[in-house]
Formats: structure tokens, C-alpha cells, sequence
């Protein structure tokens, strides 16, 4: 909507009016030249403050422990790849990365098709009331954080420090997954009656046909509820004592916790955890960025609206 | 209403809530059922080690809140107040200028946008740790910054007076893109006749920016207050990494968790904590959504 009306300003713009092309190919040459010195600060703003921090981290990472004794904030004089080899054993950071990775997917998978589960009948209306339903979840968000009694829960149903218990606490936690109610609205009625009268049983029509209907949407809430995942730190820290079940968020803060101030060898830890995240944002960084910028776009059109143009297009 | 297409004349009925069945359940026992026990377990004595009882003693917490824990309950409350308003204020002043400055669709920008977003992306472990190597009082390179500046040196996290103010600046570098995000859509919002209106009547960029682009970010501006400010106020990961609550850190969630999964577990206390958390995120969410929707509507 918003790229749209602004490519509308573009067209009408007088500036470009007259031959478009070229007026504002020459257009953006003058600006490109007068404003490097926005384009600079912009540079130094971005990169000074908030790659810089992290570029320093992967430098120390390179530098032997001497090195970093004489000369702790300086470039590395003997480069060495010891210290990812020693926190790579150290830090168990192998079995670790296949915990994250399990923890991350299977949540992910299980929560995402119950809340395709979830929201399909209620978005149909095949329940009375399903707006107070829908209300009350809303409302149960801003309820207390039940850490506390989920810790002693999981102790009694036998949940506690297992893989199979974390993994059935974590899918299950997050099921409550009214986002997508919105969205199925928007697939046509007549796609159900029609499968349903050519004898497509419920489960095979959800499978074969919403979901993949939905994949937009199911991409976007994929990739975030995997971050989010394998970033968790508290979670794991107090459903999890057994080190070999650990995360590599846990293993990395207490590899922390014990190797106190041998910073080559803790950066060089951070450096390995932070890679597959690094790796999954360059791959969809325009993805993730856009779609916080798009959330964010509806968000700030308010929720009132909703509501109003999925009837209206329904109707 | 309308009925399922889906099954024989028998299952029809049935197939909407077998559909709902095990997320619904799922939900009510691991997301609704442990806030709402919470209530409970803050009116009991209980270690959480096994083999311990756990005795009911009505509202012993709430008391021992304002008696034998005071001292620790109202450093919490500040601390807490301080991260909040510290991160919110400062997250908004920083999302708002970088959004100004990086809204262009222009080469480059794109860059610095998904570098800015960066951080967030990243576990609070990851981020604590690096901010504790860069603050390192011995080694780190703030250390040398400092002291080439000033002459003088500091303990950065171990100085309580200063400990907090550096997790809020630690926050703000991790979430600002977020905020930045939410300006760059709402300023993509404004439509452009209005500037050029402003111009042809003389309007200067200061007072561009205070009577239109302000105003008319107010939407945008609810949604990142709101947001930063409950965030900050349940945020404990990051605090937890950094200092574990030592040096004035104990935020309300970070004293929740250090008393229930501490050196001496007090599941009880660590309730109540969650509960007094719950009144504060209740009380300022609901006046600051008051107060920003009020803004909104009187444009």
C-alpha cells in the first residue's frame, strides 16, 4: 500500500514529469554526488556503531592468548585459529548445535500446523462466539509470566531435563497461535465446499490446500519463531542441567561463566554461536527486515480496520 | 454461523473441535494454566527441591515483601524504573533519528538499515558477552577510550552507580532497529502534498518536522512506546548475562529469577514477583496506551 501511493508521488512529481528516465537518472547522479557527505555519516552511523562491535569480537578471536596480554585492544599480531579449534572442543559446541537445531525446527513445525489447526475453524465461524475467544487469548498474553509454575509443572508430568519433555514444552507452549485467523479469511470460501463435495477428507484439505495457500505467511512466522528458538536463553537454563542436552546459547553462557577472562578464547566461542545466525540473516536479511517493516505497517494501521476489509471482501 | 462441508452427517459436528483439540489443550496447559497458577504458588512456601513440602501461607509473600525482603523489593522497583523509562526514552530518540536519517530508497541504504536491524537477531547471550568483553574494566577497549580521554578509570558493570545505565545503552544498540523500522514505515505514511504544502508557505524543516512529520507519526509512536516499554520492563536475559543482577541491577524480573532458580530457590517469593511485575506491566501499559491513543485521536 505504502510503496504503491509513493510511486504514485514519484509519477506526479514535476520534476520527473518531463522525460522521467533520464531526468532522474541525472537526478540521482547530482543528489549521489552532493549528498555523500549524508551517505558517509549514514556509513560511519551504521556500520561505526553497529557492525564495528562485532568486527572487533571476530579480530580478538584471532589473537593468542600473549598477544592479547601485551595488547589487548589491538589488531592481532600472530593470527591463529586455535582458539576456535579449543572452543570448538571445550565448549562441546558440535553436540550443542544439533541440540539448537532439533529445539528451533521441531518446535517450529509442530506449532506452526496446530496453529493452521487452530485458526482455520474459528476463521470460518464454525464456532458461536469465537471473538471472545479470540478476545480472551489476546487478553491472556498480558497475563503473569508463568515461568515458575511451568518449571514445577514440567517437574511432575516428568517434562523436566529431558529432550523429548523440552521439546513437547516448548511445541505445545506456543500453540495458542491465533495470528493466522486474518489471513485464512482471506482464502476463499468456496475452495472448502468445493474439496469437501469432491470427498477431500479435513486433514488431507489442510494439508494439500491451505497450507500451501498459506506459505507466505507460514514463511515469515517460520523464520522468526526459528530465531527466536534458538536464541532462547532462559528456557533452557532452567528446564535443562544435563549438559548434553544443552543449547548453544546455555553452553555458550556458562563456557562463559567458566573461562572467566580468557576473552580470545570466549570470542572466538561467541564468534561460532553467532555464525549460523549471521549466515541465516545474510540469507534473508531483505526477508526478516521487510517483514518487521511490514508487521509493523500493520500494526500501526490499526487493528480496527482489519476486521472491516476482510468482511467488505468478503461480502 | 456457519457449519463444516467437511466429514459424513455423524462427524460433521465434531471435526471443528478435534481440529482445535490438541493446540487448545496444548495452550491451556503450558501458556494459560502456568500464569494463572502463579496466583497460587504466590501464596505458598516452597523450595521447588524435591522431597521439600510446599505450605500454603496465604499472603506471607506479600508481607515479607513490604518487611524482611523491603530493602531488596524497592532497589528492584528502581532499578526497574530506571531500564524502563532509561531504554524507552533513548530507544525512541534513537529509532526516530536513525529512521529519519536511512528512510531514503537509495543505494546503500538498504545496507544500513539491515546492519542497524542486525543485532536483534542475535541471543542475549551472544550480545552480553560481547558487550562484557567491550566493557571489560581491565582489557576492553571502553577502558582505553576512557583513560586516554579523562585520565580516569571506571569499573563499567561493577560500579553500581553506572551498571544499569550500560545495560539500557546495551538495549538500545540491540533493539533500536526495531523501533527504526516501525518510524521508517510510519514516516512512508505521510503524505507528501503536506510537506510541500508546508514549504510553499514557508515552513522551515524544524517546524516540518515538529507540525507535520511528528503529529503524524503519533500511530507509529504509540506502537514503539508501548512496545519498548513492556519489553524493558520484563527484559531480564540480557541484565542476567551481564551482571546477574549484582551492582543495582536487580530489575523486579531479574530479582523473580535470581529467588526462584538461585542458590536458595524460593519458588514462593519468585511468584510474588512475578505477580508484582504483572501490576506494574498492567498499570503503565494501560496508561501509556491510554495517553498515546488520546494523542492519536485529537490530531
Amino acid at each position: 500500500m505504502s510503496a504503491l501511493s509513493t510511486r504514485l508521488h514519484r509519477q506526479t512529481d514535476p520534476a520527473v514529469a518531463v522525460d522521467p528516465q533520464r531526468a532522474s537518472r541525472r537526478r540521482g547522479v547530482v543528489r549521489g554526488l552532493r549528498l555523500t557527505g549524508v551517505q558517509l555519516f549514514c556509513f560511519v552511523v551504521s556500520a561505526g556503531f553497529f557492525a564495528l562491535p562485532l568486527v572487533y569480537l571476530l579480530l580478538q578471536s584471532f589473537k593468542d592468548n600473549l598477544d592479547f596480554l601485551q595488547d589487548p585492544t589491538g589488531l592481532p599480531k600472530h593470527w591463529t585459529l586455535s582458539n576456535f579449534s579449543a572452543a570448538w572442543t571445550q565448549g562441546d559446541f558440535a553436540t550443542e548445535m544439533v541440540n539448537s537445531l532439533i529445539y528451533a525446527v521441531v518446535p517450529d513445525v509442530i506449532t506452526l500446523v496446530l496453529g493452521v489447526f487452530l485458526a482455520f475453524p474459528i476463521s470460518r465461524g464454525w464456532f458461536r462466539h469465537s471473538n471472545v475467544l479470540y478476545a480472551f487469548f489476546v487478553f491472556s498474553g498480558f497475563l503473569p509470566a508463568g515461568l515458575i509454575p511451568l518449571f514445577i509443572e514440567a517437574q511432575k508430568l516428568g517434562l523436566y531435563d529431558n529432550r523429548l519433555g523440552y521439546l513437547t514444552l516448548t511445541s505445545l507452549a506456543g500453540a495458542g497461535f491465533f495470528f493466522f485467523v486474518g489471513y485464512i479469511k482471506t482464502i476463499p470460501r468456496e475452495l472448502d465446499e468445493a474439496a469437501a463435495m469432491d470427498g477431500c477428507g479435513y486433514v488431507r484439505f489442510i494439508f494439500t490446500i491451505i497450507i500451501p495457500q498459506m506459505k507466505p505467511a507460514l514463511a515469515t512466522f517460520a523464520v522468526f519463531g526459528f530465531v527466536a528458538s534458538w536464541n532462547n536463553l532462559i528456557l533452557p537454563l532452567i528446564m535443562l542441567t544435563d549438559s548434553d542436552l544443552w543449547p548453544v546459547t546455555r553452553g555458550l553462557y556458562s563456557f562463559f561463566g567458566e573461562h572467566g577472562s580468557q576473552w580470545p578464547l570466549i570470542a572466538a566461542a561467541t564468534m561460532i554461536v553467532a555464525a549460523p545466525i549471521l549466515v541465516v540473516f545474510a540469507l534473508l536479511q531483505r526477508y526478516l527486515v521487510e517483514g518487521v517493516a511490514g508487521g509493523a505497517a500493520t500494526g500501526t494501521a490499526g487493528v480496527g480496520n482489519a476486521p472491516a476489509t476482510v468482511v467488505a471482501a468478503e461480502e | 454461523m456457519s457449519t463444516s462441508p467437511f466429514g459424513t452427517r455423524r462427524t460433521r459436528r465434531w471435526i471443528p473441535w478435534l481440529s482445535i483439540l490438541v493446540p487448545s489443550v496444548g495452550w491451556l496447559t503450558f501458556g494459560l494454566y502456568p500464569s494463572l497458577a502463579t496466583v497460587y504458588y504466590s501464596l505458598t512456601e516452597y523450595s521447588g527441591v524435591p522431597g521439600t513440602p510446599m505450605n500454603y501461607c496465604g499472603l506471607c509473600n506479600y508481607r515479607n515483601l513490604f518487611t524482611s525482603n523491603y530493602s531488596q523489593v524497592s532497589d528492584a522497583v528502581v532499578a526497574t524504573l530506571k531500564y524502563t523509562a532509561g531504554v524507552t526514552v533513548l530507544q525512541i530518540g534513537v529509532g526516530l533519528g536513525l529512521a529519519l536519517l536511512l528512510q531514503r530508497r537509495r543505494f546503500g541504504y538498504g545496507l544500513y538499515r539491515a546492519l542497524i536491524f542486525m543485532p536483534q537477531i542475535f541471543s542475549v547471550t551472544i550480545v552480553g558477552v560481547l558487550f562484557s568483553l567491550l566493557l571489560d574494566p581491565s582489557s576492553g577497549p571502553a577502558e582505553q577510550i576512557l583513560h586516554s580521554l579523562t585520565g580516569g578509570s571506571s569499573a563499567f558493570l561493577g560500579d553500581a552507580s553506572v551498571s544499569i545505565w550500560l545495560i539500557v545503552l546495551v538495549n538500545v544498540w540491540m533493539f533500536s532497529g526495531y523501533t527504526m523500522l516501525v518510524y521508517i514505515a510510519g514516516l512512508r505514511r505521510i503524505p507528501l502534498e503536506l510537506y510541500e504544502a508546508a514549504s510553499l508557505d514557508g515552513c522551515g524543516p524544524i517546524r516540518r518536522f515538529t507540525k507535520i512529520t511528528w503529529p503524524m507519526l503519533a500511530p507509529a509512536t504509540t506502537v514503539n512506546v508501548f512496545l519498548t516499554a513492556i519489553g524493558s520492563l520484563g527484559e531480564y536475559a540480557l541484565i542476567l548475562v551481564m551482571t546477574q543482577g549484582q551492582y543495582k541491577t536487580q530489575t523486579i524480573g531479574m530479582f523473580m529469577f535470581n529467588s526462584a532458580f538461585g542458590v536458595n530457590p524460593d519458588l514462593g517469593l519468585g511468584s510474588t514477583l512475578a505477580m508484582v511485575q504483572f501490576v506494574f506491566t498492567a498499570a503503565i501499559g494501560g496508561v501509556l496506551l491510554w495517553r498515546l491513543r488520546r494523542r492519536e485521536v485529537a490530531l
